[in-house]
Order: C-alpha cells, then structure tokens, then sequence
C-alpha cells in the first residue's frame, strides 16, 4: 500500500457524545500561563528593513496549550509571535493577511473553545485573546507586539509579513521569515547529507555536462531489494538545499516526518539504494487528493549547485484492493502531468531562475502502461524529465528562462 | 451527519424558517442567460497577437457533455479556445487560471471503484477533451480545463507565456443556474437623474460622519450592526473587485436557494451563495450581499451595500455593513442565528487586506461617523448579537483595473482610536 497519508477518520457517534458530555462540565476558570514563562520571545528571529525591525517566533503544541489554556493546535490554529518596531517618522500598517490569507481573528480562537469555560472563563479568555493579539499598527518610535492565529502547517513556518508606510508616497515593506518550531523534526534533517557520498564519488560538472550525465540516473525508483522497478523520477532540481528549501516551502508544500520504521523501509521506493531524502507533501480538502513530492541527493554537482532527484506522486481517489487491510489510494497514472505541474508550482511560486528538457526517461504509452512494484499503473509522454534551475530568492513570472537542450519545445504537448 | 442533539435542534429550526422563507417570497426570474449551448456565452479578450476565448458550462451542460454530476463533486470545467496568431509558439498555464487544478484522469477516475484494470486505465474521452499546453505558432489549441467549483461567477485568469514574454488575460464569466440578487438591479435608475449630489472631499468626509450609524429592521425603528464601510466605485468596479478577492454572490430567497441552505445547515457543509437577511439603509434592504465562505457554513464573512446617491469625482459611494460569522448560537426572535465576532473593526481590517491584495484597492482612509462602542460596554445587533468598535468608517477606493499592493495610498484623513492603543 502506499503511504500517502488518508486524512484523520470523521469523528464517531461516540466520540462525539464524550465531547459533548465533557462541554457540559464546562464550567471552569479561564487558566493561562504568561508569555514570559517560554523561551519563545528569546528564540525569535530578528530581520530589520526600511524603518521596521520584526521579530518573530512560533510557540510550539506544548507551549501554546500551556500559553493560551487551550489546545489551539488541535484546531488547526498556529500562533505566531510578532514583534514591530518603528524606528522611522512614518506611521506603520501591518497587513495580517499577508502572513496568512484566512488567519483566525482572535474572539473567533476564543469562541472555539468557549464550551470549556464558564461564562466568565470565556469572557476572560476573550479579553486575553484580544490584548495578546498582534496590533495592526505602529507609530514612530513604537515598539508593538503580540499573537498572529494562522492555519496550522507542519514543519517550518514560512510567511511573510507586509508592513505598510502611511502618507506619500505608497510604500511597504516585505519580510519573509522560515521558523523552525520546536517538536517537529522533518524528515531531512535525519539525514548528514554530507556524508552521503564520498568526495571521489561526486562529479562536479557544468550546465553542459550535467545533460549528458542525466543519462545516467535510472529511470525509475526499484523496490526495496532492487528486484522490481517502481514509479518514474522525471524531475530534477539544480539548488543549494537551504535555497530548495526555501523555494518548495514558498509554494505551499510541507516538510513530512517519516518514521524510518520496518514497514516503511519495505515498501519505500528506492534509488541510489535508499529510501527518499526528503518528501514533502501538499494536499486539496479532500483527504484523498494529495501530492507528495520525493527528494533524492544525487552524487553530482552542477556548477557548483547540488542535484536533487524528485517523484511526484499525486494521489486522486481512493483504490480498494483485496488483501489491503486499510483503504489505499489511487495514483494519478499520467506521471508527466504532476512532473509539468510541479514546473508551474515553482514558477508559480518565484522559484524558478531556468528549466530545461532532459530526454533521459523511460516513454510508456499510455496505451500499454508500465505497473509499479505495488501494482500501480502508471504512463508516460515521451521520454522527456524536466532540470530545473531553483532560487531561494523570488524570481518574476517574466524572468525565468528556458536553456534549450533536447526538447524543441513546440513538441510540448499532452494534458496540462 | 453527526446526529447530536444540537443537529436535531438545528433540523426543527432550520425546516421552520425555511417554510417561512418559501412562504414569504415566490421566486422571480432574474437575469436569464442562455443555457443549453455553453458556446453561445463566448467571452473572447486580444491582446499582442494572441486571442483567448472562454466558457463556462453550467451544472446541466457540464452532466451533459461529460455524463458526470461534475458540479456535485465541487468540479467544473472551462473551456478555453487560444489563437496564436504569432511566429513563435506559446505555453499555457494552466496553475494560473486555478492553482488546483485537477487532472484529466483524477476526474475521469471519479466514482469508478476499481481503476486498477488496465482496460479502464485511460479513459480517452477526458484525455481528448482537455487541453494541450503548447499552441504553435500560427496555431490553436482548444479543450477544457478541470477547475474548482465557482457558481454565480466564475473569475480566473488565462497565463500563456513565450520563452520572453508573459501575457495574463482576466476573465469574470457569469455562469447560469443561481438567483444573484444584484443581477435585478437597475442601478442606473437607482435615483432620479436630479438626486445625485456630486461632492469634493470635505464635504464628503462631512456627510459620511452625518450618515446613520447602523441599519435597521424593516420598520426603522431598531437599530442593528454598523455602517462600517464606505466604498467608492461604479457599480462594475465593486463587482470585479469582491469578485477578484474569492467573495462569492448571494442568490436571493427561493425554494431552490431555501432547500440548498438547509442541506448546508445540516451537513456543515458549504452553500457559497446562501440568501442572507434583509437589513435596511434608506428604506430599503441591502442593493447587493457579498459572502465569503471559509471552512463551512457557520465560519464566513458577510457585507452588504447600498448605492447611495452621493457621487465623488464622478464615481458613486456606497455605504455598507461587514461581519464575521464565528459561529452558531440559539435565539428566542430567530431560533438559531450566527454568531459574529463583536470586534467588527477586527473583519472591517480584513476586508481591506483582503481587497488590497486581490489588487482591487487605490487607496484607503477612514471617516467617523459610527461612534465609539467600547468592548466592556458592547451594542447589540438586530438579533441581540454583541459588538464594539472605535466608531469608524473604513472608505476603500476600488478598482476594476488591477493595482498592485506596492501603489496602494493610505490617506490620513482621520486616525482611528485603536492605532494609538495596544489592541487591534
């Protein structure tokens, strides 16, 4: 089966009924401890531009619960710490969409959790929400602080913050912030990437040479004792890791944390012969319509950037099969569709400084597929796989440019 | 469904009212598009030497052409028809016109239970159907893409790019199938031609601080949430804007729109376009509703706005009314109501993000004219709902044209309490 995550169960009769028992004993004080017990305000990272200086933080599950006496991740509530300061003449309009389009507004937190308290402890909790939330604005010489309520993500927190000058002329500034939250350990930072390889094993090449090498790496992912192929790995990225990083956490996709456990291990797919580096994961509403993104360190260098293999897998329904104990995915079969998507996210996204067309892949019509060693079909157009070149820095829509390899690309065609 | 004993409560109080909505209004056919044909709704835009036309089918057309209830399962397709009548080739976009957009196999995929046989593997009829990306030069390529649902009207952009050049064409299509309330409206004869009162800025900021400061009920006599907006725009510019922002339209009361409440209400589920109250402004309900749904139906924002007959370099003023739904909550007047954030300032700051970065604001100000409510001592609204405010009146200059976040004007004409405070 393969472990694309399915979403958490709908919650039972049952457990429904137990909430409701345990909302009617709600009549509790509101209990909070002050910001100062954490070492979240001692951990922020500071960032100073224009006539602003913000410093910013992420308490982490433990800390918020402890911090705000409620289990606000459970609700898929992230808060995040601010700190502006102005030291400039010009007042100051923090723009709070701009750290996350749907944030929470803090009365709202509050009445998600009123059945906990009695009257008095929700409106105590309310007015706590209120005081502690992060002001719009900050007139010179001011310094104002206080909590943003974001949608949950999992791994580092990556938003930015827009701050806006008032008078003439229109002016703002943009901070983007990646904060490490305590608690959570993805799965790359498990791994010493610098020991991966021996320094003779790595080839250092240029742009050029990179196209020739791509020859060489595998079509496709094999199981875990090389005995069966998997599923194809059509895209590669050219970045340094901090800048990938960076790039595929710009476009939404979160970092995962995979136990290496006996069950993993043997159904992972493989290349180079281990399991992925890293794999991210972005996902719609529905629980079984996910994209997972699996990220491989190739023993080559490319003008100085390392190379990263990728498999997209794109997960579009649910598959019943005899056998499985559990309800398993279906895989979109169309590989070149997600590894083309994959092209447009970062581009979307300002991550991309160039991409090129490799053709070094396996051409699977899709009149006769080829099956993963799970059994999955999968098809593909032509042999092409996408390079592309990533930036941690945004880069315009208009500024990207193609280097031209294999692929004329008036042949691009296929569905989106 | 989760049966609680709070879902059973919401049942009798929601059939309740809806008996009471269909009593109270029988339908009235507004604004009728041609359905049948989605081709007949053509929208074509050119622009350097290439040419974009779209449709839209509705929910009927759509089961027709893919013999699917596509709408059902929140997909609808777009049919796009782009003419290169350049040298060079071009790619499209298709992350551009919806980020999530779903493949031609993920839809063909849906309702089968057992794709694994290789037979069904490729259902050639949605591959033939979608897209290609690449139009050669001199050529065109025509298909749908398989975007997320948008009733009343569907707004997304058409990306092509050449290896130098990147061209965006913005569409607003209004697809068949709801009751939208403003498509009645005959905002041109709104007020008689001699009414209108064009004003200079002073003045303008005089008489919106003189305006009431809250709507009412039907009889004028309660008073209920603030009038807390003002924006000034045609009424072309106020609909591409809320539009362009994800703000979805509201159909007006009818036994359709009443039953597709009740089944939200029920299922927690979304009605993006759900009737909303009539509140009252001059004498009369709300010109147009706007509502933007966020995890489900008791989670959303909801404005209202009148045309008022007020004019400022031209352009009319509109005065309005935003609130954050945060929830449900038992009423003796209307059984079950939604509960809104008292802090009314907090969703009157979100819309103005909310609009500046949909690149739908010119500039910004504020004007008094509510009067301070402070949070100890809260006013209720029309349905005993709680709220405080610093009193003020957010005035947004909005804009058909898309204007970048980085030329957005902040005027100080007046400065709300609440920025020299520690809160929000």
């Amino acid at each position: 089966m393969q472990r694309l995550r399915i979403g958490r169960p709908a919650p039972t009769i049952l457990s429904l009924l137990l909430i409701l028992t345990l909302g009617a004993c709600g009549a509790a004080p509101y209990r909070y401890q002050p910001l100062d017990a954490f070492d979240v305000v001692s951990r922020a990272v500071t960032q100073q531009q224009g006539q602003f200086r913000v410093r910013a933080s992420v308490p982490s599950e433990a800390e918020a619960e402890a911090m705000f006496g409620i289990p606000i991740y459970d609700r898929g509530i992230q808060p995040v710490w601010i700190e502006v300061t102005n030291t400039g003449d010009r007042r100051g309009r923090m723009a709070l969409v701009s750290i996350d389009a749907e944030y929470f507004a803090p009365l709202e937190v509050a009445y998600m959790h009123k059945a906990r308290f009695s009257k008095q402890g929700w409106q105590d909790m309310e007015r706590y929400l209120y005081a502690n939330a992060l002001p719009r604005h900050v007139k010179p010489g001011q310094t104002v602080s206080g909590f943003v309520f974001t949608h949950a993500s999992t791994g580092t927190k990556a938003f930015n913050l827009d701050i806006f000058y008032a008078g003439e002329p229109p002016a703002f500034e943009q901070f983007t912030f990646f904060i490490e939250v305590p608690g959570f350990r993805p799965d790359h930072r498990e791994i010493d990437f610098r020991s991966l390889y021996k320094a003779a094993e790595v080839q250092n090449v240029s742009t050029d040479g990179l196209r020739a090498l791509l020859e060489q790496i595998p079509c496709c992912t094999s199981n875990h004792d090389g005995s069966a192929h998997g599923r194809p790995v059509p895209i590669f990225l050219v970045a340094e890791a901090r800048d990938l990083l960076r790039a595929l956490l710009r476009a939404g996709w979160q970092e995962s944390s995979y136990e290496r456990d006996e069950n993993y291990l043997a159904s992972a797919d493989y290349l180079f012969g281990r399991p992925p580096d890293a794999i991210f994961r972005k996902g719609r509403d529905r629980s079984t319509e996910r994209a997972e993104l699996s990220l491989w360190l190739a023993p080559i260098v490319a003008d100085d950037a390392p190379l990263w293999v990728g498999q997209f897998k794109h997960a579009i329904g649910r598959r019943y099969a005899i056998g499985e104990r559990f309800l398993g995915v279906t895989l979109d079969p169309d590989t070149s569709d997600g590894r083309n998507y994959v092209l447009q996210d970062l581009w979307y996204a300002q991550s991309l400084k160039h991409w090129a067309w490799s053709e070094s892949g396996r051409d699977v019509p899709a009149e006769t597929p080829a099956f993963d060693f799970h059994g999955n079909p999968w098809f593909s157009d032509e042999a092409y796989r996408i390079v592309i070149w990533v930036s941690g820095e945004p880069v315009a829509l208009t500024e990207a440019t193609p280097i031209i390899w294999d692929r004329p690309i008036e042949s691009l065609g296929g569905s989106p | 469904m989760n049966l609680t004993l709070r879902t059973v409560a919401r049942t009798a109080a929601c059939l309740l009212s809806v008996l009471l909505a269909a009593c109270a209004s029988s339908p009235a056919p507004v604004n009728p598009m041609p359905e049948g044909d989605f081709r007949a709704r053509i929208q074509s835009q050119e622009r350097s030497g290439v040419r974009v036309s779209v449709a839209v089918p509705s929910a009927s057309e759509t089961r027709e052409i893919f013999s699917k209830p596509l709408y059902d399962k929140g997909i609808q397709p777009v049919w796009l028809q782009i003419e290169n009548h350049r040298d060079e080739p071009l790619t499209f976009l298709p992350v551009g016109l919806d980020p999530e957009y779903f493949s031609p196999l993920e839809v063909a995929n849906l309702e089968v239970d057992r794709p694994e046989n290789p037979e069904s593997l490729v259902d050639e009829f949605f591959i033939e159907q979608s897209i290609n990306l690449v139009i050669p030069g001199g050529g065109e390529i025509s298909g749908f893409v398989f975007s997320r649902l948008d009733e009343g009207t569907k707004s997304f952009n058409v990306d092509v790019r050449t290896d130098a050049e990147f061209h965006s064409f913005s569409f607003f299509v209004p697809v068949p199938g709801l009751q939208i309330d403003h498509y009645a409206i005959d905002w041109r004869n709104l007020y008689p031609a001699d009414a209108w009162v064009e004003l200079e800025t002073t003045r303008l900021i005089e008489e919106l601080e003189q305006f009431a400061c809250c709507v009412t009920d039907k009889s004028g006599d309660n008073t209920g949430d603030p009038l807390n907006l003002v924006l000034i725009g045609m009424p072309q510019d106020v609909y591409t804007t809320f539009i362009r922002a994800g703000w979805d339209e509201t159909e007006t009361v009818t036994r359709a729109s009443g039953w597709k409440t009740v089944k939200s209400f029920l299922s927690g589920g979304e009605y993006r376009y759900s009737p909303v109250s009539s509140l009252y402004v001059f004498e009369r309900p709300q010109d147009v509703a706007f509502q933007k749904t966020r995890d489900n139906i008791h989670e959303r924002n909801h404005l209202r706005l009148w045309m008022s007959w007020l004019t400022y370099e031209g352009l009319p003023v509109w005065i309005g009314q935003i609130s954050r739904d945060i929830g449900v909550r038992f009423t003796t007047k209307t059984i079950t109501t939604h509960k809104i954030d008292p802090n009314v300032d907090e969703t009157r700051e979100y819309l103005l993000e909310n609009l500046a970065y949909a690149q739908s604001v010119k500039a910004f100000g504020y004007v008094g004219g509510v009067g301070a409510i402070p949070m100890d001592a809260p006013r209720g609204n029309l349905t005993g709902d709680p709220f405080f405010t610093d009193g003020f009146r957010l005035v947004l200059w909005v804009s058909s044209e898309p204007v970048p976040v980085s030329d957005l004007e902040f005027l100080e004409w007046r400065v709300p309490g609440h920025m020299d405070a520690a809160a929000p």
